[in-house]
């Protein structure tokens, strides 16, 4: 009863704060939506991997870098849009994370947490240096007029074409609730995230759930990979910020839950343009994620503590 | 007699060592210095990786450190040595105020927060154009010692024996037996009546104020720093390799691992200048997969093994088991 009060309270004062500041600057929410569905988009593989395989995977940001790359190249050497190559580069991550899965995490399931973390921070570096290796630190782009294509409402001007992102990101977020919730693949998956002795007693193969779940989730950051180089510019540590972020995201979000990702990913994109909406603040805006994360985290021990 | 052993070859070791400036260049003392720093990050980070807890926020406390440095130097007109007591104390504090905070926190949650942590540094200096520089950072006027390589060489010598000399009191004092307690099992630990959060206050204010200590060294020694070489990700990444490479857990693992490691680096970078990194990721991989206690690690399962067929010859090696057995 007291919670519902509460639940009915917070979404009372959000809505009064969205009402706000669509009246104050409505690019705010506008800019603050679009970038939320991107980190939302990159944020829901990494709680997948963390709801079921129960693995930081600290390379994520990593596998969005390679994903990058290989959508560049192709699109470069045969001159085709990077969302004709999306299917090809999600083929290629999917494999990539298949191999990484059988050839290093999956000897570390059984090792403390520890060495997993450790381990998936070597992947990381790994991957982002080999990039370097391959094609320098320089940066590349590509440009495509449909990025640029905006409209205007009024006296009000703005780029449409990010909301791509949110539609990525809940379109993941809808066809995971049903692949989880509907499928015997999924619902295995479930079982296996939730108690994986219990699932191989009723005879769920959980190695290979395991490696199909770490798969697709790679799959899925290889399509926003794709997806990403539409309006950012490629370089070896492109990915490495989304990393932090996405882990932010997900424990915002409480693990094993993947709608939640998308509530605290408005919550920090608008947050983020607001501050950028202040001149003089513009600089702290990549803050904001940080301090969230370390609130967050510091706010769950202390209330875990408690009960 | 093997204890009176392992003293003599470190008097010896540390005799050679002040020595190096009489008969190196300015290029290899450079190197060593850079060795050293590492190393004694590789030996701070390792000693609180003996309760179990693993800090990726090295290079924040070191960037820390080199910023406390050089801005009591420019603006509080501090004497260059003083400064750098006063950058770890500075570390040290901060590290005291916050670990009241996150050292609640365990395992991905402890490691990713000090990451944060790090982030968080690094933006603040970013944005404090006025006191910290910016993004353009901060220049000294002059370089402590006036850059002679040889004392330049000397202080980060003795910022080394400092910490080497905290891992060792950290391994033989009652410290290292909490330690060990709370790493293999909290709960018995704690039941045992070890004061948890007490042992892990004190190892992450003395880590911190070590690495504070190497930052504000470093930043005197190049008299100048920017928001992106202070908190720099190698000043994490490389650290962990080095302590992982040569054996966790241990003074003696992370020394091994840091020579091996700092003298191939400075051979790398010149061989292949972009990605020369992806040699420590590699080597992280390889080491958690197939051989988690290190080289050192190896090299004790290959003693006990030769010592099972019976060689009751080998004196000299017994005591290279003895120093890597602690």
């Amino acid at each position: 009863m007291v919670n519902k009060r509460k639940t009915t309270l917070v979404v009372a004062l959000i809505a009064a704060a969205a009402v706000i500041i669509l009246a104050w600057r409505p690019t705010v929410l506008i800019y603050g939506l679009q970038a939320a569905g991107l980190y939302a988009s990159i944020a829901v593989p990494m709680g997948l991997i963390l709801g079921i395989v129960h693995i930081v995977n600290l390379a994520h940001g990593e596998f969005l870098m390679v994903a990058a790359y290989a959508t560049y190249l192709l699109c470069k050497s045969l001159g085709i849009d990077p969302y004709l190559a999306l299917l090809p580069v999600t083929a290629v991550t999917a494999g990539l994370g298949f191999v990484v899965y059988k050839l290093t995490i999956r000897q570390t399931l059984k090792a403390p947490e520890l060495n997993q973390l450790i381990l998936t921070f070597g992947l990381g570096i790994s991957m982002t240096q080999i990039a370097n290796l391959l094609f320098t630190s320089q940066t590349r782009k590509l440009s495509f007029d449909y990025v640029s294509a905006s409209i205007d409402i009024g006296e009000l001007s703005f780029g449409v074409y990010n909301f791509v992102f949110l539609g990525a990101a809940l379109l993941m977020v809808v066809g995971l609730r049903w692949y989880l919730t509907r499928t015997t693949a999924g619902k295995a998956a479930v079982a296996v995230g939730q108690n994986p002795r219990g699932a191989a007693i009723v005879g769920i193969d959980v190695d290979r759930t395991y490696g199909f779940v770490f798969a697709m989730a790679t799959a899925l950051v290889g399509m926003m990979g794709a997806m990403l180089i539409t309006r950012s510019a490629v370089f070896p540590t492109v990915g490495s910020p989304y990393t932090m972020k996405s882990f932010c995201l997900v424990a915002m979000a409480g693990i094993g839950n993947i709608p939640g990702i998308l509530g605290a990913s408005i919550l920090l994109g608008v947050s983020e343009n607001l501050l950028k909406a202040f001149r003089g603040l513009r600089g702290w805006a990549d803050i904001v994620f940080f301090v969230l994360i370390i609130t967050v985290i510091l706010g769950r021990s202390i209330r875990g503590k408690k009960a | 007699m093997k204890i009176r052993g392992a003293y003599i070859a470190a008097a010896v070791a540390a005799a050679i060592m002040i020595a190096f400036p009489a008969f190196l260049g300015a290029y290899p003392l450079n190197v060593a210095r850079s060795v050293m720093t590492y190393m004694a990050l590789a030996v701070s980070w390792d000693m609180l990786l003996r309760s179990g807890q693993i800090s990726f926020g090295i290079a924040g406390l070191f960037g820390l450190g080199s910023y406390a440095s050089i801005l009591a130097v420019l603006r509080g007109g501090m004497d260059p040595l003083l400064s750098i007591a006063f950058a770890a104390l500075v570390a040290g504090l901060v590290a005291f105020a916050l670990g009241f905070a996150i050292l609640r926190l365990r395992a991905m949650y402890f490691s990713i927060t000090t990451l944060a942590l790090m982030e968080i540094f690094r933006i603040i200096m970013h944005n404090l154009h006025d006191f910290s520089g910016g993004p353009e950072g901060v220049v000294l006027p002059e370089v402590i010692f006036g850059g002679d390589a040889s004392a330049l060489y000397w202080l980060c010598l003795g910022g080394l024996a400092v910490t080497i000399g905290a891992s060792w009191y950290f391994e033989r004092s009652k410290l290292r037996l909490a330690l060990t307690a709370i790493r293999n099992d909290e709960t018995s630990a704690r039941s045992n009546g070890i004061d948890i959060f007490k042992y892990l206050l004190v190892a992450f204010v003395v880590t911190s104020t070590l690495q504070g200590m190497m930052g504000a060294i470093q930043v005197q020694s190049y008299g100048f720093t920017t928001p992106d070489t202070a908190f720099d990700a190698n000043f994490t990444l490389l650290p962990l390799a080095m302590a992982l490479l040569g054996g966790i857990h241990s003074t003696i693992g992370p020394m091994a691992g840091a020579v091996l490691l700092g003298i191939a680096s400075e051979w790398l970078k010149l061989k292949i200048p972009y990605g020369h990194l992806v040699v420590y990721g590699v080597i992280i991989i390889i080491v958690i997969l197939f051989m988690p206690n290190g080289l050192f690690g190896l090299a004790r399962k290959a003693i006990r093994k030769a010592g099972g067929a019976g060689s009751p010859g080998s004196a000299s090696n017994g005591s290279d088991a003895e120093e890597g057995a602690r």
